[in-house]
């Protein structure tokens, strides 16, 4: 399906293109970060460090680099506390004495996750939708398009909290993944293999996953794909070579299949890419609004520390730099792909 | 060639329901093709042609649609299997089958195994996205599936279903095309006169010349050995050269298998060459139809005599080539007089003319016939119509009415033809010599 010549330019285009370059780049370190979580973080994600006179206070710790002062009153009188930055903690900690980077490398695996599954989803849902709404034409178009224009109608956000709703008591609402790297350290054989297999297997198990959310953004996003599908099939469906098929007693599912979705998929894969960043966001936003049902997404953490924002502002500001980065690595990775696949595509601007 | 009847078509109607009004693309049609024979349909850019081919092949595309006629086939098995189950004097006749009384799916699965279609343009008739060989195969595959139940007329077989389709990419044994479809299209390749084909199979549409996606697909159209091939102006989009090649292939072909080819052209030269029997089309009808003979050295209809006198002659040089004047009429129904639709551009039109003329049998073949009163009458200076009737009479009728557009819906009528030319363009006598 995947011919030379497209292997091809999108080569070319990444060699010429640095923000392709940075894009790449961008993305394969969220994606190895998110992948191999358990071995990158110095600290379990969870674990809090509040002073209770036995353990030392570890809560808001500034960054590396970064130094607090703050005067405390103690009975016997005021003294200044200056704190400092330091490797064990290189984002520093949050009002809990979590450790911020632990929280940041974590947070990357919900994001992706949604908007890679969220993305597929929607692509699933959407594309055999516009396809057939396109290809078939006449009153199936209309009573199709007209549901999806119903979609379109809704602000994504009011209608993802609505729909948040209707699925948030119904027991599938998030899932615990099992982390495999985790498993195995713990495993009395496999743990032989794993590296630092006392730390991995310190580690959470499992990785709280929002099932709802990701089915909304889903549901949210899929009228996009296929709107863009049914515009690609209306056009196919006027090529000779669909008449030509269906002349040799192609079936309507065989020309489907064979001519009309191969020949679409160019703006498909673009648009898949591009929603990959919209559904980060919107998954951002979800969670930051407490809709998510995790604890540990870069959403949360801003809604954590948006309180804290004037005195210890690294705990929003880290998460939130995490989306930007995915954000944006996602995007010029769309752009890419767009510039590669079809130079002719324009106006499917970023998120 | 068996003298045989293969198809009857009768009153065949197609019109289009356009926002200008209803187009009648195909008007009141009526034709028969023998078994193995070469019918040739000639006519105009607009005249129907065209479309009867994809009526005869149910390919009609909305906003068009077949609205009245019979389109009978002969196919014994198909009947047989019909009369079993039920069906009445309605959808069989003997051997024959109503093809337009079959259900949707019963018409596709006659498609490539009966029927074959050849277009004109093979350039835009391959997906670009997929080598030759194995839109080749995926007829072949179309057809074995469909075969896979001989006695299943509704070729249940034929379904590919989703769980296939996953299947098929999961599992690579799995997978649409297989190797002995594969085999079978490279030998299609071969029998069109493609050089190199394993390796030519494996290459993409822009990577064959015109000439060579056309024999490529008529390789497509043999894949399910049908029994009539409808080439619709298959040579119209090629240079002189290559013409003759693929008319010569199709000649070849036709010998060897006996199938029958209804052949659809403006080119009077490809029609001399390849044909046994010819029909005239203009504006949506049959005006004249006779064996070769009979239409070129004896033709009766004053639009056939125009068409042949457009045709350069090579031999005796000299002398003008005589146009028709005029354009092809508008075929919006509102528009379309209760005459002789050819009379307002007949250097011969009588009073007679303004009744519609039915079919005249015709001296010459038993199958001369032709919509026209010279059959019967004699052209006199007395009964002509004054130079300009039309001209009058059109402004006469319309007074009130929108201003009448000759082209109007021609357009959306026939997709395939969309170049509009002029009539030296549109009746050439390149691609061959009369035989």
């Amino acid at each position: 399906m995947i011919s030379d010549r497209i292997r091809r330019s999108v080569r070319s285009e990444l060699h010429s293109s640095r923000l392709a370059q940075v894009g790449l780049a961008l993305v394969v370190v969220i994606v190895l970060m998110a992948t191999l979580a358990p071995f990158i973080v110095p600290h379990h994600p969870e674990a809090q460090q509040v002073g209770t006179g036995d353990t030392e206070d570890r809560t808001n710790l500034p960054p590396i680099g970064f130094s607090t002062e703050h005067i405390q009153t103690t009975p016997d009188g005021q003294t200044e506390i200056v704190r400092e930055g330091s490797l064990e903690h290189p984002m520093g900690t949050n009002t809990r004495g979590q450790d911020v980077f632990s929280r940041f490398v974590y947070g990357a695996r919900v994001s992706l996750l949604v908007g890679l599954l969220g993305a597929g989803i929607a692509t699933v849902l959407g594309v055999p939708y516009g396809l057939a709404a396109g290809y078939f034409g006449g009153r199936t178009d209309d009573a199709l398009m007209r549901g999806a224009d119903v979609m379109l109608a809704f602000p994504s956000l009011v209608l993802a909290i609505a729909l948040v709703g209707v699925f948030r008591d119904s027991g599938f609402h998030t899932t615990g993944l099992p982390d495999p790297f985790v498993y195995a350290a713990r495993h009395d054989i496999l743990g032989w293999v794993i590296p630092r297999s006392d730390h991995v297997a310190s580690m959470p198990s499992s990785v709280t996953f929002p099932v709802t959310v990701t089915l909304v953004v889903a549901l949210v996003n899929w009228v996009w794909f296929a709107r863009v599908a049914r515009g690609e099939a209306i056009s196919i469906r006027q090529q000779e070579y669909v008449k030509a098929a269906k002349s040799i007693g192609a079936s309507h599912l065989t020309i489907l299949r064979q001519h009309v979705l191969p020949n679409s998929l160019t703006p498909i894969i673009v648009l898949a890419t591009i929603q990959v960043a919209a559904i980060i966001l919107l998954e951002s936003a979800l969670s930051y609004l407490g809709f998510s049902g995790t604890t540990l997404t870069w959403g949360q953490d801003i809604a954590r520390g948006q309180s804290d924002q004037r005195s210890q502002w690294w705990i929003a500001t880290m998460p939130g730099l995490g989306i930007v980065f995915a954000v944006i690595g996602v995007n010029l990775i769309g752009d890419w792909l767009r510039d590669a696949l079809d130079p002719s595509i324009e106006g499917e601007g970023g998120v | 060639m068996s003298d045989e009847e293969l198809l009857r078509i009768e009153g065949l109607c197609t019109r289009f329901f356009t926002e200008n009004g209803q187009v009648n693309a195909v008007e009141n049609l009526d034709l028969t093709i023998d078994e193995g024979e070469v019918m040739g349909i000639v006519g105009e850019s607009g005249s129907g042609k065209s479309v009867t081919a994809l009526s005869l092949i149910d390919l009609v595309e909305s906003p068009g649609r077949i609205t009245d006629g019979r389109i009978w086939f002969r196919a014994p098995d198909i009947a047989d299997e019909l009369i079993e189950s039920g069906a009445d004097d309605e959808v069989t006749d003997g051997d024959f089958v109503d093809l337009r009384k079959l259900s949707e799916e019963q018409r596709r699965s006659l498609r490539g195994s009966r029927f074959s279609t050849i277009f004109q343009d093979p350039m835009s008739s391959f997906n670009p996205s997929i080598t030759v060989g194995e839109q080749i195969a995926e007829a072949v595959e179309v057809q074995r599936r469909a075969r896979a139940n001989p006695r299943s007329l509704d070729a249940k077989a034929q379904r590919y279903g989703l769980g296939d389709y996953v299947l098929s990419t999961v599992l690579p044994s799995k997978k649409y095309v297989t190797g002995a479809s594969r085999d079978r299209a490279v030998e299609l390749l071969e029998l069109v006169g493609i050089p190199d084909p394993v390796e030519r199979a494996d290459e993409y549409p822009h990577e064959y010349s015109g000439g060579m996606l056309q024999r490529a697909m008529i390789a497509q159209a043999l894949a399910g050995e049908p029994e009539v091939l409808v080439a619709d102006e298959p040579t119209t989009a090629l240079d002189v050269t290559i013409q003759a090649q693929i008319l010569d292939l199709l000649s070849k072909l036709q010998a060897e298998t006996g199938m029958t080819i209804l052949l659809i052209t403006h080119n009077l030269g490809v029609i001399a060459r390849m044909c046994d029997r010819v029909g005239v089309m203009y504006a949506g009808e049959i005006v004249e139809r006779g064996t070769l003979e009979d239409v070129f050295d004896h033709p009766v209809h004053p639009y056939t005599r125009g068409l042949l006198g457009s045709v350069p002659d090579l031999e005796g040089a000299g002398g003008r080539l005589q146009p028709i004047p005029g354009n092809v009429p508008s075929l919006l129904d509102h528009e379309m007089p209760d005459r002789c639709y050819f009379a307002d551009r007949c250097p011969k039109a009588m009073d007679e003319c303004l009744e519609h003329p039915p079919a005249f049998d015709v001296e010459g073949s038993e199958y001369h016939t032709t919509k026209c009163y010279l059959a019967t009458t004699e052209y006199t200076e007395e009964k002509a119509l004054p130079d300009g009737y039309f001209d009058e009479a059109g402004r006469a009728a319309d007074v009130g009415e929108e201003p009448s557009e000759t082209e109007t819906g021609i357009g959306t009528g026939t997709d395939s033809e969309t170049e509009t030319e002029t009539e030296a363009d549109s009746v050439q006598s390149d691609g061959g010599e009369p035989r």
